[in-house]
């Protein structure tokens, strides 16, 4: 052991350590730009290292950039990798009140542990951990979907119907596109786009960042108020709050290590299953969602535990645990490194190497990950709204893109945006969407792939029902949906006390029209779903059909209420509405500019004319031109950062490169 | 070895009957453009050329994911690229075929310039190591005792997997089921998960996975060199020779000479002593289908042959 040890520490592995966590940090900081993209770029590098060293530095680059997805999350409201999307729950809410320092603080701390749990997992419970993966099948998959929606409840700030409603709008926009079990064209109306679905990553951006965009340049308030005076990290703080979560934190590595070590769950997964249990087991469960600093805590422990989590079946079975480890296994094999069985025996020394360099590069990411944070903090919270929105824009723009190089993705980002934006000013919110989003493939593939098992064994109810693994499940679902209601359930059952008033407000009759509008065009969606399902083969069509069937059952009973009650959601809107529609206006005139002009023109124009709608009062010249030129460069740099150092073909224009 | 054999003595040929043609070609790093996510076969194989291309015609071979749709978002935007040889997609069969039958996928078979296929993963019925099932005749006995319950992983539906099943259930008169899982990870995990009964999976599952599983027979024309135990198919007595296959296609607009000069480089590297051992013991096996009458040929063979199959299979009208 200890010359492994040894050869993981050497100056150079200790060099690719200390470098990947910091580029991995960064990378994951920019919304669009994930683990595995960081991962793919350095593969063509890694080809002539050694392939300990090459390990070392994908590993560290892999936690770095989970652990960097995080300051988007806390300073923008917008996951920069999926597996930050629970850090948002929290994480903006804090910075919003002025805590976004410690936010980020509390972050790395957690990402850090979290780190360390898995690959410890890693080091030593391999094997046992690899087989107790393999126990998970299809049907234990399609219950760990529907446990993590059963966090809508929880997310669906204080309007359940609405919460619903908008979870099976999220699962039919995962149904859209080539179905992966059944092989069929869904819901794609013709577009060559869609037949891929709604890429995850650029629907989260739009669906996050882009109603905060909007918001933004509404009125002339700084974004987050600057603190008043140097705080430096509020480390002490953040670690009292890492001890007031111990068990929190804990539990959540033990969770992102196990749901890790699932192939094919992932990061975000275990995120939400961590925040999930965080908030059920909290004594203050209502103060989450509204900056508790243990969801942070929750999520960024259980997503960077996934890291030495999904290297386990990576490395012990050869199957990729999460996307990123799909990279590396590749990588791995076109060096002659066999994953698989037999690694841990014959080519033990690099697994060795590779797991001390993983835990060499997990404890450098506390010093990085908090100088990191601490420049990204001040850089967001000290630009002035001008710069901050252009570039914002234009990084949501060139990330949404870089995913599967689409200019089609960047403008379904765009118009999610504008959905997302909408839909919660009449009360939807967006997680639940996002919920199904993710959640949906996974769980509609269980289920079909349940189904058929079940069918063909002849014991459909014992394959759904009958198995341990599932009811453990299924019982933590049930208790996590209940969960939220306990203390109207709980009066309920004292004294027969009529039940309080519905936290829904009673409106007026304008916003009575809007509240009957909204829910008419989520009515739209789901009769249009349920009317092309027919026309689908059944494998195809059984999910989607449900989903939407449920959904206007729940669109009834909201309609019900809002004519019954007059309960609904009143929108008041401050601050200037051109603004507000010049932001979505101005990025999708730019997504069309896009081939005409070429990336860095397109992004300069946007630009510009997003500066003129952030500026709320008149600059001085000087002001404005030190505010065009910075803006210009920081386009015009990302422009050619993406373009040459990570390799993005960003389509060059008819009239200019 | 044969392949690699009839490889090199036609690169041989091609290049010392064609001595002048395009000399300035590739002139800058060529853009080679994977309708996948990273991490897969075709990401592999791909980056196993890179380096081999670099070594022998001086540029880089940049690769780029375009993933969708089973790789039906990049090949619909393959003649969207520039022709001038310096951007290249790589191709797989089945899906080039069974695809743009199923729906409206953005492009058609015919849409598709294919200048080369270097190789495919061929399809074996794979079992778990402590599996009960010994031979292939075990499973057809079990299969005929028990119609329909018998279940086969697989990656995905209308693929190489789907395809072989439907055609060796047609072969053997026998009646099982498939499970379409996403991705041939998916599908091993529940294979090794006991979530299945056996898996229809490829060579490399054999590769990656060593003594956890048990290949019963490979459909391929003799016995892959990393698994000389293992019979074929039509050892066994059934006709079956199939695969996923991957290649390589140019947008329509590249010229003649330039798609032949391509065809004749990837030739070179798939005779390369040094790439055909890194192929072979990760369980691929290398094919040489170059561009012209022979392509023409192979991929109307494989069209009739998939497209029964994906009838039988009720994924094609």
């Amino acid at each position: 052991m200890l010359e492994y040890l040894a050869a993981a520490f050497s100056p150079l592995n200790i060099v690719f350590a200390l470098f990947g966590v910091a580029a991995g940090t960064i990378i994951g900081s920019i919304p669009g730009l994930t683990a595995t993209m960081a991962v793919a770029v350095l593969v063509p590098i890694t080809f002539s290292m050694e392939p300990g060293s090459a390990l070392i530095l994908m590993g560290a680059i892999y936690t770095g950039a989970i652990y960097g997805g995080a300051y988007a999350a806390i300073l923008l409201n917008t996951p920069g990798t999926p597996s930050a999307i629970a850090t948002t729950f929290d994480g903006y809410p804090m910075a919003k009140r002025g805590d976004g320092d410690l936010a980020v603080s509390v972050a790395c701390l957690s990402s850090v542990i979290g780190g360390l749990v898995g690959a410890l997992a890693l080091l030593f419970l391999s094997p046992p951990l690899a087989d107790a993966a393999l126990a998970f099948g299809p049907v234990e998959y399609f219950w760990l979907a529907i446990f993590g929606l059963s966090l809508i409840a929880a997310l669906s700030d204080g309007d359940f119907l609405k919460g619903v409603i908008a979870a099976c709008f999220g699962l039919l926009l995962a149904m859209i596109g080539i179905s992966e079990t059944s092989a069929e064209v869904r819901y794609t109306f013709g577009s060559q786009t869609l037949l891929g679905g709604v890429e995850v990553v650029s629907a989260l951006i739009g669906l996050y960042c882009i109603p905060v965009l909007i918001d933004l340049v509404a009125t002339p308030e700084r974004h987050l108020q600057p603190p008043e005076a140097q705080r430096g990290f509020r480390l002490g703080e953040a670690t009292a709050e890492l001890i007031r979560n111990k068990w929190n934190v804990l539990r959540s590595s033990v969770i992102g290590t196990f749901v890790g070590a699932l192939p094919g769950a992932g990061g975000s997964i275990a995120g939400l299953v961590a925040y999930s249990e965080a908030r059920r087991s909290s004594k203050k469960p209502e103060d989450y969602g509204k900056g508790e600093p243990g969801g942070i805590v929750a999520t960024e422990s259980a997503n960077n535990a996934t890291v030495g989590g999904g290297f386990i079946p990576t490395l012990v079975l050869g199957i990729p645990g999460t996307p990123p480890d799909a990279v590396i296994l590749g990588a791995l094999l076109v060096q002659g490194v066999r994953t698989g069985p037999t690694l841990f025996t014959d080519g033990a020394s690099i697994v060795y190497t590779f797991i001390f360099g993983l835990l060499l590069a997990t404890v450098l990411m506390l010093p990085v990950g908090l100088m990191i944070g601490r420049f990204a903090y001040g850089a967001i919270v000290r630009a002035p709204k001008s710069a901050l929105v252009p570039i914002v824009a234009f990084m949501t723009v060139i990330g949404a893109f870089s995913i599967r190089n689409s200019v089609s993705d960047v403008a379904i980002m765009i118009i999610l945006g504008i959905i997302g934006w909408v839909a919660q000013k009449r009360g939807f919110s967006v997680s639940p969407i996002v919920l199904g989003l993710i959640l949906g493939r996974i769980a509609e593939q269980g289920f079909v792939q349940s189904w058929t098992i079940g069918d063909a064994v002849g014991d459909l109810w014992g394959q759904f029902f009958g198995r341990p693994l599932s009811l453990v499940i299924i019982a933590m679902t049930l208790i996590t949906f209940c969960y939220p209601f306990l203390p109207q359930i709980r009066r309920l059952l004292k004294k027969g006390e009529a039940p309080p008033a519905d936290e829904v407000p009673q409106v007026g009759k304008g916003s009575k029209i809007g509240e009957i509008v909204s829910l008419v065009v989520f009515a739209a969606v789901g009769i249009t779903v349920i009317y092309q399902s027919a026309s689908l083969n059944a494998e195809a069509a059984v999910f989607p059909r449900t989903i939407a069937i449920g959904m206007m059952v729940f669109i009834v009973l909201a309609l019900l209420r809002t004519v019954l009650t007059g309960r609904g959601h009143g929108v008041t809107l401050e601050g200037s509405s051109l603004r507000r529609i010049a932001v979505p206006a101005l990025m999708l005139v730019a997504v069309a500019l896009i081939p005409i002009f070429g990336f860095a023109l397109a992004g300069l124009v946007m630009g510009l004319g997003l500066i003129i709608v952030a500026q709320h009062e008149r600059m001085s010249p000087q002001t404005l031109v030190i505010l065009v030129v910075c803006v210009a460069a920081v386009i015009l740099s990302f422009t050619f950062g993406f373009k040459d150092l990570l390799g993005v073909p960003l389509p060059d224009g008819r009239w200019l490169g | 070895m044969r392949h690699a054999f009839i490889a090199a003595a036609v690169a041989a040929f091609a290049f010392a009957a064609t001595p002048a043609m395009a000399e300035d070609f590739p002139s800058k790093s060529v853009d080679y453009v994977i309708p996948f996510g990273p991490g897969g076969e075709s990401d592999i194989t791909a980056r196993f050329q890179q380096p081999f291309f670099k070594e022998k015609f001086g540029q880089d071979l940049v690769i780029s994911y375009k993933p969708g749709g089973g790789g039906a978002v990049g090949w619909a935007q393959l003649n969207a690229m520039t022709g001038d040889g310096h951007s290249l997609m790589g191709i797989n069969l089945p899906h080039i075929i069974v695809k743009p039958r199923q729906g409206d996928v953005g492009f058609t078979t015919d849409d598709i310039t294919a200048i080369y296929m270097f190789h495919y993963t061929p399809d074996a019925i794979v079992v778990n190591a402590d599996s009960d099932f010994q031979t292939l005749q075990d499973v057809i006995d079990f299969a005929k005792a028990n119609p329909r319950k018998l279940t086969f992983s697989g990656s995905g539906k209308g693929t190489a997997n789907h395809l072989a099943q439907v055609i060796f259930d047609e072969k053997a008169g026998i009646e099982t089921t498939y499970v379409a899982f996403k991705g041939t990870g998916a599908s091993v995990t529940a294979l090794l998960g006991n979530q299945v009964s056996a898996a229809w999976g490829y060579t490399t599952v054999g590769a990656a996975q060593g003594d956890k599983v048990r290949l019963l027979a490979v459909a391929m024309e003799e016995r892959h060199p990393a698994f000389p135990e293992v019979p074929t198919f039509k050892e066994l007595g059934f006709d079956i020779v199939s695969g996923a296959y991957r290649g390589i296609a140019v947008p329509s607009s590249t010229p003649e000479d330039v798609r032949q000069q391509l065809s004749n480089m990837i030739a070179e590297i798939n005779a390369d002593p040094a790439f055909q051992k890194q192929m072979i013991d990760g369980g691929f096996a290398l094919t040489d289908v170059a561009y012209g009458a022979e392509m023409d040929e192979f991929l109307a063979a494989r069209a009739e042959e998939y497209i029964a199959a994906a009838k039988t299979a009720g994924v094609i009208d």
